[in-house]
């Protein structure tokens, strides 16, 4: 993205009222907004220009919000998605993460909240962006210990086994092997790798310290990776060099 | 004591006072016969006497002195058998005993002659009569009288009367009749009781399995509950219905049954709607109120700092407010009919609850600090393990916020809210203390109601909405995780509120 460009939005949402609101508010903010009334126009309108954030309401008559993130990452685009829905569930949360959306909204959610995720989903692509043109010029691979992640790629092993995670879960991941030995405190997280103070209900840092411990450590109850410091937050293990 | 034992008892009893009842009836009937075959020997033999001897009164007259003895002579071989002479009157003129009778002493003939009476018409009955024994004076004995006619016939002119009398006492019948009796009757009496007794068990066992197979079949289905039992297999449970009593309770039960399902899922059915009427009103409604909200937090936007719309402003920050509570009254709602469908499941996972306090406290410690209360995680207590606990974090983070939230409400500015963990055998103790005005002792039990509103506790119709739910929604998820809430708390010296959950399996 050029500087002196507004990013490029696209809002998909089926209820007029709220998508006007939502395109009123954004362009208000500096952003230059698409809107679409559903989920089949949202990815077609992908294929003339890719947006830099996608809004995308969760139930959408024809392809719902699920399927439009499923297509886009099955496509590769890596455009954050920021999800909207009335369900309250977890379960739906759950899926929009785990589908590839990058954050979601519940219904009913107040503007500043959304204009500030929005900032901070832009902020953290941006950020991805530039460590991916720097990876181009040193491409080494981060590694501690039986860990290995390339940045380039996003790829992680360890112990010589390719493990997948989620965007967030990969960002996290790749702050602590950054850093190993250093302990973050979880505001410091939240703000290194979310970008923002979370408000709401929703569990973030130990959800994912926990995610990532189910998927590295052997035993999630007693972790040799991502140690806790009590009072304090947690620390990737420096592996002895 | 047990139907059973019950029934075998009174069996036993039955049994028991039955044989007595018997060997009472044998031996009145033994009594009687003895006492009928000794009148009738005595009768006979009196009239063996009248028959050989034409005139006694006349012997008697003529022989005086040597009539005693010849009338002694006749009873030689009748033993316990006494022979009295009687005049018309009943004035005895002459005897076999040896007791010397009072002069003029009359034996009551009445009963006797009226038995004599009554045998002649009716030969077929019996005819003992009990009548006096001049010797002893009482009327213990078997008598028996004939009358004697005098020479030229004619008038009764005078009676033999036989008194059968037994000088083996009571005492010493008791004794015979019990060493003939008492050893093997009574062994065979006992052995047909106990054999009785054990013949009646037998059968009350088998009548009464059909019962006990009924209350075993209503014990697993009280246990099962009415959800789990279909009706197949409530009919392999329930015995076969036979055609007795238990057969219809069988039936019965049955039919109970059948009501209670009926009634039940009709339950279901409407709570299932209550519920998806709640939870798609909760539903439809997020949007348009997300929409209202929206509209109202750009015109705020539009006009922050234009001194001109300061009064349009205030009018849309108090719209915002409203509309934002009933947003959340709307989602507290919508998920508290989620988190009561019967499908629900919770996302667990093992977690230590000191290290999610943390993140909490951290979430709380600027709003709080906003009102000047301070959110504190008090450390581990050192325990040898950190108190793990299986958790669906979303739901678990829901319900520390909501506590906290709730204590921040009430809380004045300058209070504390403690947060802490600590483990304890096999359950995991979670607190939210605060130290501000406490719960009415009366509230205690309804602070966890569903719209329960502490009265010291009304907000005006302005203030935070939904907080009807939250405590309620606190309770729903600790309960959908196996665990406990309880209140401690007085007014004045702030409230605690534990949640016990229980910890996670190592």
């Amino acid at each position: 993205m050029p500087p002196g460009v507004p990013p490029s939005i696209l809002v998909a949402e089926d209820q007029t009222d709220i998508r006007d609101l939502l395109v009123m508010n954004l362009q208000a903010a500096g952003y230059s907004v698409r809107a679409v009334g559903d989920g089949v126009a949202a990815l077609a309108s992908q294929n003339e220009i890719a947006s830099d954030l996608l809004i995308l309401d969760l139930m959408m008559p024809g392809m719902d919000g699920l399927e439009v993130c499923k297509a886009l990452r099955a496509r590769g685009r890596s455009a954050p998605i920021l999800m909207l829905t009335a369900k309250s569930t977890e379960l739906d949360r759950v899926l929009g993460l785990e589908l590839g959306a990058d954050d979601y909204l519940t219904k009913p959610f107040s503007l500043a909240e959304l204009l500030a995720r929005v900032k901070a989903l832009l902020r953290r692509a941006d950020l991805l962006r530039a460590a991916n043109a720097g990876a181009q010029v040193q491409t080494q691979a981060i590694r501690n210990g039986d860990l290995e992640i390339l940045p380039a790629k996003r790829q992680v092993r360890y112990r010589a086994h390719a493990i997948d995670f989620t965007a967030l879960e990969f960002d996290l991941l790749l702050h602590f092997a950054s850093h190993p030995g250093h302990v973050f405190s979880r505001a410091q997280l939240l703000n290194a790798v979310w970008g923002y103070t979370h408000d709401g209900y929703e569990h973030t840092v130990t959800t994912h310290i926990n995610r990532l411990r189910a998927k590295l450590e052997g035993d999630p109850m007693r972790p040799e990776l991502i140690l806790t410091v009590r009072g304090a937050g947690y620390k990737m293990r420096e592996a002895p060099r | 004591m047990s139907v059973r034992v019950k029934l075998a008892l009174t069996i036993f009893a039955t049994g028991v006072v039955t044989a007595l009842l018997v060997i009472a009836t044998v031996l009145y009937a033994f009594q009687r016969f003895e006492r009928e075959m000794t009148f009738q020997r005595a009768t006979s033999f009196l009239m063996r006497i009248t028959s050989t001897y034409d005139d006694v009164l006349e012997l008697r007259r003529r022989r005086p002195d040597e009539f005693q003895a010849w009338l002694r002579s006749l009873v030689l071989y009748e033993p316990d058998t006494q022979l009295y002479l009687l005049d018309r009157e009943g004035l005895v003129l002459a005897s076999t005993g040896k007791v010397r009778l009072a002069p003029g002493f009359k034996v009551a003939l009445g009963p006797v002659l009226a038995a004599m009476q009554s045998a002649k018409q009716d030969p077929g009955r019996t005819s003992f009569v009990m009548g006096d024994d001049p010797e002893r004076m009482d009327a213990d004995a078997v008598v028996a009288a004939e009358p004697l006619r005098g020479a030229a016939g004619g008038d009764t002119a005078g009676y033999l009367y036989l008194v059968a009398h037994r000088d083996s006492g009571a005492g010493s019948r008791w004794e015979a009749l019990r060493s003939t009796f008492a050893l093997p009757s009574l062994a065979l009496i006992a052995g047909i009781v106990a054999v009785t007794t054990l013949l009646a068990a037998m059968v009350i066992a088998s009548v009464t399995r059909p019962l006990q197979r009924l209350t075993e079949a209503v014990a697993t289905l009280s246990k099962r509950g009415l959800e789990e039992g279909s009706a197949s297999t409530t009919q392999t449970l329930l015995p076969q219905p036979t055609r007795d009593e238990f057969g219809q309770l069988t039936s019965a039960f049955e039919m109970m049954l059948a009501t209670l399902r009926r009634q039940w899922s009709a339950l279901r059915r409407l709570d299932h709607f209550r519920r998806e009427g709640v939870s798609n009103l909760s539903h439809d409604l997020r949007s348009p109120l997300t929409a209202t909200a929206a509209c109202l937090e750009t015109l705020d936007a539009r006009w922050a700092g234009d001194a001109s719309h300061a009064e349009d402003r205030r009018l849309v920050e108090v719209a915002l407010r409203n509309t934002r509570n009933a947003a959340r009254l709307v989602q507290s709602l919508g998920d508290l009919a989620k988190l009561d469908e019967p499908e629900f499941r919770l996302h667990r996972v093992d977690v230590d609850v000191g290290e999610l306090l943390d993140d909490i406290g951290i979430r709380f410690a600027e709003p709080a600090g906003r009102k000047q209360i301070a959110v504190r995680v008090l450390p581990p207590d050192g325990a040898a393990r950190p108190p793990y606990a299986s958790l669906d974090i979303e739901l678990f983070e829901r319900a520390i916020a909501n506590l906290i939230d709730n204590a921040m409400k009430f809380c004045a500015p300058g209070s504390h809210i403690e947060l802490s963990a600590r483990s304890k055998s096999a359950q995991v103790d979670v607190c939210v203390a605060d130290d501000g005005p406490g719960i009415a002792e009366a509230d205690l039990p309804f602070l966890f109601d569903r719209f329960f509103q502490s009265r010291q506790n009304v907000a005006p119709a302005t203030g935070e909405g939904g907080k009807g739910l939250g405590l309620a929604i606190v309770k729903r998820i600790v309960e959908l995780h196996g665990g406990e809430v309880t209140v401690d708390g007085a007014p004045e010296h702030g409230t605690r509120i534990t949640l016990t959950l229980p910890a996670a399996p190592r």
